[in-house]
């Protein structure tokens, strides 16, 4: 076989697999928010004959997911809130330090991203019933804080970083002190970054289940975790409805984030484009 | 660094929050664990009794070929999941980079971060819903063989749904690779006639070669600490390691055996960050 033949044949494999692999990742997104809108009440064969928002209804009217779903939300707001505070003051000083040893302190600050959610999940429940702590929120805030943290440690110290150090400098030429120059120059310069440190951590926390499941107790749940536990027990279309919210809700941060950010910024994009 | 450049003053005790979160909620707590993963277990209670006496047994017992069976399985369909992703993802990031107009390049990145960030709960109910026992494929699947109750069968979903979110992460992390190669090189090679299929094995391939460890890394350490995929697509008929752990906690309360298979999945993950990394620092500065 000729080389450009075999170009040829490489190619077309090539397109193939690109194909395979795209119907791959949307056949069942687009499977499941069909059988969302399915008006039969069992699980039958595609397309349905009929469409309605029954399962939407049914979501809506159980109290086991929307218990969950509150939980979710407020738990998700405060740890968002607290990880960005802790995150952002982590960074400042780590950005600021010119100490021996700063490469390390800041790996030890994004050591929690390596180690698997299980792992840190069912450490900190040992450890929280070691203190005594029963209270389910509580010990979900924990959880949730210490796998969002270095999220918004990262972005912040990415939003940093791109900062050139003369618009400080002038602005302390020109009469700033120190705190007004980090509010008036440092911070509103690194907005980016910290805004996106605050979106992850957002989405982090209202999708994690690992963490979560180790700390819930019997009335303190979050949505995945109530959406999971009915997962297992029997395969109710609500919890297609439940998907389709949730693939609106990603769509909608995705929107924002390139609205403020711009995506590009997110993945990084080389220089041969 | 511009010269002339104030010296920044540094404020240490704006690491004190930050110090107290990880001491609080991270070491102290993975210390407990070191610790309790030592503690002697006796079955009916729940974690070890306040002054067990230490042993390890609770690492012995893991090297029973009923447990070493649970870490070979988790390894080796991590294994097959990320490698597959790569393979699928290469190509995928060629085209999107070199192929598509800076326009539909934009909308395939859209789509492609889009499906990343979607929930983990929702990539396996619908993975489940259209390639389960009770799905819509549950005919052509008999029909040509394949029983959807089969234990290969629960093999291949749970690496389906780890390949779900490894294929756009792999996808992006070598899109931004692949825009660093000099495509003049791939011509300039073409050029003094080479085939299009040996250009890119002798060029394109190597020069890639820290995008593709890269990208292996994020899929293999994200598949080895998977939970959700697991344990929804395989049906308790495939455990990783992380569900274990968990099975550990809720149904037998054997809390130093859970901390045992914890230290260990905690270790196998830093080593092959510890690996990776160690390759990737090495190629950067040949």
């Amino acid at each position: 076989m000729t080389g450009r033949a075999l170009d040829n044949l490489l190619r077309l494999l090539g397109m193939l697999m690109i194909g395979g692999i795209v119907c791959f990742l949307l056949i069942p997104i687009v499977v499941t928010v069909v059988m969302a809108f399915d008006a039969r009440a069992y699980l039958g064969p595609l397309p349905p004959p009929a469409y309605s928002l029954r399962w939407f209804r049914r979501f809506f009217s159980d109290d086991y997911f929307l218990r969950g779903l509150g939980t979710s939300v407020q738990l998700a707001l405060l740890s968002a809130t607290l990880s960005l505070c802790v995150g952002v003051a982590t960074a400042v000083a780590l950005d600021r330090g010119s100490w021996r040893g700063k490469e390390a302190l800041t790996s030890l600050f994004l050591s929690p991203l390596i180690v698997p959610p299980v792992v840190t999940g069912f450490a900190l429940l040992l450890f929280l019933s070691g203190l005594g702590l029963s209270n389910g929120f509580a010990r979900l805030l924990c959880g949730h804080i210490i796998i969002t943290v270095p999220y918004t440690i990262r972005s912040t110290l990415a939003g940093l970083s791109g900062i050139d150090g003369s618009l400080t400098e002038a602005a302390l030429i020109l009469g700033a002190n120190e705190r007004s120059a980090f509010w008036d120059v440092t911070f509103p310069l690194a907005r980016t970054g910290i805004v996106c440190g605050a979106i992850f951590a957002f989405a982090i926390s209202m999708d994690d289940v690992a963490v979560s499941i180790m700390l819930t107790d019997a009335n303190t749940y979050t949505l995945p975790v109530a959406l999971i536990s009915s997962m297992r027990a029997n395969f109710d279309l609500s919890i297609a409805a439940a998907s389709v919210l949730l693939m609106l809700a990603t769509l909608a941060l995705i929107l924002v984030l390139e609205k403020l950010v711009g995506l590009d910024r997110i993945i990084g994009q080389g220089v041969f484009r | 660094m511009p010269q002339g450049r104030p010296v920044k003053r540094a404020y240490p005790a704006l690491l004190l929050p930050g110090a107290a979160v990880y001491l609080g909620f991270f070491f102290l707590p993975l210390a407990g664990l070191f610790r309790e993963s030592f503690r002697q277990f006796t079955p009916g209670g729940v974690g070890s009794a306040a002054n067990a006496p230490f042993t390890l047994a609770n690492y012995s017992e893991l090297l029973t070929p009923s447990f070493a069976e649970f870490f070979l399985e988790t390894m080796r369909i991590s294994l097959l999941a990320s490698l597959t992703g790569l393979l699928f993802a290469f190509p995928l990031a060629y085209w999107l980079a070199r192929r598509l107009s800076p326009g539909w390049r934009a909308t395939a990145v859209g789509f492609f971060v889009t499906l990343m960030f979607l929930s983990v709960l929702v990539r396996t109910y619908a993975l489940e819903l259209t390639l389960g026992a009770a799905g819509p494929l549950r005919p052509i699947l008999l029909g040509v063989g394949i029983f959807p109750n089969g234990r290969g069968y629960i093999e291949l979903l749970v690496a389906g749904g780890l390949l779900h979110y490894i294929v756009p992460m792999a996808t992006l992390t070598l899109l931004a690779t692949i825009q660093n190669v000099d495509p003049r090189l791939f011509d300039a090679a073409q050029n003094l006639g080479a085939p299009g299929w040996k250009a890119h094995l002798t060029i394109t391939l190597p020069l890639c070669a820290r995008g593709l460890l890269a990208a292996f890394l994020f899929s293999f350490t994200f598949s080895i600490s998977a939970f959700v995929i697991p344990m929804i697509l395989g049906k308790g008929r495939v455990l990783f390691i992380s569900n274990l752990i968990y099975n550990r906690f809720s149904e037998v309360a054997d809390y130093p055996s859970g901390a045992a298979i914890s230290i260990v999945l905690f270790a196998v993950a830093l080593t092959i960050v510890y690996v990776t990394s160690r390759q990737l620092h090495r190629r950067s500065m040949p």
